[in-house]
């Protein structure tokens, strides 16, 4: 029981920081908005708010409809189980566990996706289409530049590839990682579902992806769905944060502290760059995937070319 | 070995039985099942006890074949693909016991269990034939059994068309597999596998066999772009013989490529080139999959993607041979054998369950129908079991197998040098991209076909097919689930037979074992937060339970199932995205009034080897041979001067005045 604490520290922060992040980048984005915003706990609000209330269910849908959110909900914390936050070890960590993390995501998406199409509503359908197209497109931006970090960490289990293994990458090959750390934020974009490829505040404009695929989800329903994007969010900021924090103090708490200040940051760029952008046109969304592709695709170049 | 030769005897007798007693339609079915079941069951001991202790089983019979012996062994390479075989054969088996029932009233039902037999024969002898006459006598009564299941609907024209494309791509086929085996019977001064595995070749001459046995096994497996018998004869067959077709039949193909491996040295060319015939297939066998609206030319379309996934797992496995490299050639080899045996389940699963659809519906159209699983809800169920299992999602086994071909990738960067990661690098990106693009295709069967609501109004409802047919797709499915769930002994069996191929001991199996458990581990903790995700949803609806409401129409008042996503409208973002890839075509206008009056628009994917390169090809060659009609007139004093002209010619050609 020697590693107790970092663990059980690990759980609080996985389990209850995820909201606040959404938070943060709604009251950035009210400050670049001289607004006032919602408070940081409004999500909380909101999830809790949903719990208590009663799911509508269209009689079209079958039990996919039902169990897509949970199963999008178990595996973004197993996911979190996988990642490890900043210098604070993941722990679960094994040879081969970055496949079984984009197997997960995959997996949810799939579901979702499913979800959808479930309701028989041509809105939905349009949403889950678009959701697929873009997801696959954007997986290969995501497995470059998993492979830029498998080559300089000849490794390929998640703990070792971030985490506080990263300073020796940073040296032999910053320039890629740079690279690396601008496709990923793009990717995470994409796969959150927020702006410049998709409005999460908006619910009815035939440009939007995510949002219209949950369009018939309510109550718990919801309110899962709710929390599994916060913790999607968090994961894919907390491989951004492990990766440019390279690296790690003897305390955990204050491993714990950096970590969070990272993601805060994390946060507070989202809603800057949300603030200070439109939504893309429908048709430039697979440009701006391409564009995360080439760049993850430069730093492979670069990487092999130095190391080789 | 002798439970091996006691099921092919079983096989013979019976065959001969249901062919004799074809119009005792009853005892008919009985033979055919206990016999199919007792041959199967002996193989997959047999096979069991070969992989166990690695025994080599040899059976020697006089034959007076020239040049042949009918030699057969049983090496865990075999017989790994025995087991593929035997459980596709049997499930495929019962399926169509119930499939053809009151299907084919008119027909002689012994006529085509004759044939199925003789197929599982000639599956088995092929495994099994440890010389080249054997084999290729073998393989082609494979393909010819084949012919007759394919075209059980003859009297449909598009039936005996496919049937005849089959016929003819797969002995274009065989020309490149009796020449590369007569050259190299040639070299070894035998047709014993054996003895040709002894020989030593030139370099020029390996790879001259090796590219005629790329092609001539090709064409069975259906690599792209020799596989355009493949989307033709899967739609023609009935549902379970697409199942063993896809399953079983192509993966024969598969086999003689590795048989082929184990026999010679590949240049060092030849990794790289598997590599790629994989990543095309792979890409564009989805690809082309994503546009299409029958079901079973998707599913034929994912045999390709799923034969190009394989041959990546080759691929790296002959790479990791040219790098020296033993652990990535096993890990390769291991994942492309046990993707096909995956395969070879899902996929049966897949055809079954798309057999059973049209059953019910009476249609293979994805776009008319919608809402099945409420009314076929156990068809459903278990295509949905497929299709993850396809796109290669956690929990189920096709997750395990292309885990394991990833891992390959993974390591090739790690171990490799600049070229081996480069290659490694395109590699992975292949795999995803056919991952990804596998996962919007099934959304997209899955979603069109069971989801939503029925979009075109059948006269009787649709009802669950019988017992008999959904026996032994929940088999299919549970192996699915055992393998994705629990992979440890087939992980065994596949790593077993690539020691056929390459040398493993117990420490590197320990090595590749270690990681892919592990995995299975955090999915059973996967599986027990949702468990009590579940239960905490419960308790949240046990305070307020939930309502029913119809899905909102978002406005509209009117909303009818017309106006869903279809299958080609779920594809589209994709399709154009990749335009420049597949020959995407559309016709008909699109709105441009403000008041639109009717408009219609259609759009499809042609496929582009077979439309751009074989048509034009054969027709050129259909002109030339026109010409040559001529010649064979019908009037028998012309043939006699043929003879005549042909006489004198040797007089000429023999006459003293040569010499």
């Amino acid at each position: 029981m020697i590693d107790a604490i970092p663990v059980l520290l690990r759980f609080a922060i996985g389990l209850l920081f995820p909201p606040f992040l959404l938070g943060i980048i709604a009251k950035t984005k009210a400050f670049f908005a001289g607004r006032k915003g919602p408070r940081l706990l409004q999500v909380c609000y909101d999830i809790l708010k949903l719990t208590r209330k009663g799911s509508v269910y269209s009689p079209t849908t079958t039990w996919i409809f039902r169990v897509a959110p949970l199963v999008f909900v178990a595996a973004m914390f197993v996911s979190t189980l996988l990642m490890p936050f900043g210098a604070l070890k993941a722990p679960i960590q094994f040879y081969g566990d970055v496949l079984l993390f984009v197997g997960l995501f995959a997996l949810t998406r799939f579901l979702m996706v499913l979800a959808a199409l479930d309701t028989g509503s041509s809105f939905e359908g349009m949403g889950a289409s678009r959701e697929a197209a873009f997801s696959c497109l954007s997986e290969i931006a995501l497995f470059l530049n998993l492979t830029v970090l498998v080559i300089l960490s000849k490794n390929f289990s998640l703990s070792t590839l971030l985490g506080g293994y990263t300073r020796s990458s940073w040296i032999n090959a910053g320039p890629s990682l740079i690279l690396v750390v601008i496709s990923f934020f793009m990717i995470l974009l994409v796969e959150n579902a927020r702006i410049p490829i998709d409005d999460p505040d908006t619910h009815l404009e035939l440009t939007m992806i995510h949002e219209v695929m949950i369009l018939d989800h309510s109550g718990p329903d919801l309110a899962f769905i709710l929390y599994g994007a916060c913790l999607k969010l968090f994961v894919l900021g907390s491989f951004l944060a492990s990766l440019l924090l390279p690296f790690r103090f003897h305390d955990d708490w204050i491993n714990a502290a950096v970590f969070l200040g990272a993601m805060i940051g994390l946060a507070v760029v989202i809603g800057i760059v949300e603030s200070s952008m439109a939504r893309l046109r429908l048709n430039r969304v697979q440009s701006f995937i391409t564009v995360a592709i080439v760049l993850a695709s430069f730093a492979l170049i670069i990487v092999l070319s130095r190391t080789l | 070995m002798k439970f091996f030769l006691v099921s092919l005897s079983i096989l013979i007798l019976s065959g001969f039985m249901v062919l004799s007693l074809g119009h005792f339609k009853k005892l008919c079915h009985g033979i055919f099942l206990v016999s199919l079941t007792a041959a199967s069951s002996l193989v997959l001991i047999s096979s069991f006890f070969a992989l166990r202790t690695s025994f080599q089983g040899d059976f020697l019979l006089p034959w007076s074949v020239p040049l042949g012996q009918f030699r057969m062994g049983l090496d865990p390479l075999s017989a790994f693909f025995l087991i593929t075989i035997a459980c596709v054969v049997l499930a495929a088996g019962f399926y169509g016991c119930g499939y053809l029932r009151g299907h084919g009233e008119k027909k002689n039902i012994g006529v085509h269990y004759f044939f199925y037999l003789f197929l599982t024969l000639s599956l088995f002898l092929v495994v099994a034939a440890r010389n080249a006459v054997l084999f290729l006598a073998a393989w082609e009564l494979m393909t010819v059994f084949a012919y007759f299941l394919i075209t059980y609907s003859d009297e449909k024209k598009s039936v005996r068309q496919a049937g005849y494309l089959y016929l003819t791509a797969n002995h274009c086929g065989v020309f490149c597999l009796l020449a590369m085996f007569m050259m190299m019977g040639n070299f070894a001064g035998s047709m014993d596998f054996n003895q040709m595995a002894a020989a030593h070749y030139t370099p020029t001459f390996l790879a001259v066999f090796f590219i005629l046995g790329l092609m001539g096994f090709g064409v069975k497996a259906g690599f792209f772009p020799i596989h355009i018998w493949l989307p033709h004869a899967h739609p023609a067959a009935p549902s379970h013989i697409s199942a063993v077709l896809s399953g079983v039949v192509l993966k024969m193909g598969i086999y003689g490529i590795l048989r082929m491996i184990s026999m010679i040295d590949v240049p060092q060319w030849g990794g790289p080139l598997v590599l790629f015939i994989g990543a095309v297939s792979g890409v564009l066998g989805v690809l082309y999959a994503l546009g299409q609206h029958e079901i079973k030319k998707l599913l034929a379309y994912h045999s390709i993607e799923n034969i190009g996934i394989i041959a990546l797992g080759i691929g790296m496995g002959l790479i990791g041979k040219a790098y020296h490299n033993n652990l990535i050639s096993i890990i390769g080899y291991a994942g492309a054998l046990l993707h096909v045996f995956n395969h070879a389940v899902f996929k049966g699963l897949l055809f079954l369950s798309a057999g059973s659809v049209i059953r019910s519906t009476g249609t293979g159209e994805l776009d008319q129908m919608g809402g099945l699983l409420k009314s076929l809800p156990w068809t459903g169920h278990l295509f949905l079991v497929g299709s993850l299992s396809i796109a290669g999602f956690p929990l189920l086994n096709g997750f395990i197998s292309e885990w394991m071909i990833y891992r390959s990738f993974l390591e090739g960067m790690i171990h490799f040098g600049k070229t081996g990661i480069i290659l490694s690098v395109l590699s992975m990106i292949s795999l995803t991209l056919i991952g990804g693009l596998a996962a919007v295709c099934f959304a997209k069967a899955f979603g069109v076909v069971f989801l939503g609501k029925a979009r075109s109004h059948h006269e009787a409802p649709v009802k669950e097919n019988s017992w008999v047919m959904r026996g032994p797709m929940v088999i299919l499915a549970a192996i699915c689930l055992w393998v994705g769930l629990s992979p440890k002994t087939l992980l065994l069996f596949s790593l077993k037979g690539v020691s056929v191929m390459t040398a493993t001991d117990a420490g590197q199996m320990e090595m590749i074992l270690q990681p892919i458990l592990f995995v299975v581990k955090t999915l059973f903790l996967f599986l027990s937060i949702l468990c009590l995700l579940a239960l905490f949803k419960r308790l949240l609806f046990r305070c307020v339970p939930p309502r029913y409401q119809e899905t909102w129409g978002c406005g509209y008042t009117l909303p009818s199932p017309r106006m869903q996503y279809t299958a080609s409208s779920f594809a589209d973002p994709v399709l154009r995205f990749f335009k420049s890839l597949v020959f995407f075509k559309e016709y008909g206008k699109s709105c441009t009034d403000y008041f639109p009056k009717e408009v219609s628009l259609l759009s499809k994917v042609v496929d582009g080897p077979e439309h751009f390169i074989f048509r034009p090809l054969l027709s050129i060659l259909r002109k030339f041979s026109g010409k040559l009609l001529k010649l064979q007139s019908g009037y028998i004093p012309q043939y006699l001067l043929y003879i005549l002209l042909a006489v004198v010619a040797l007089l000429l050609w023999k006459f003293p005045w040569s010499s």
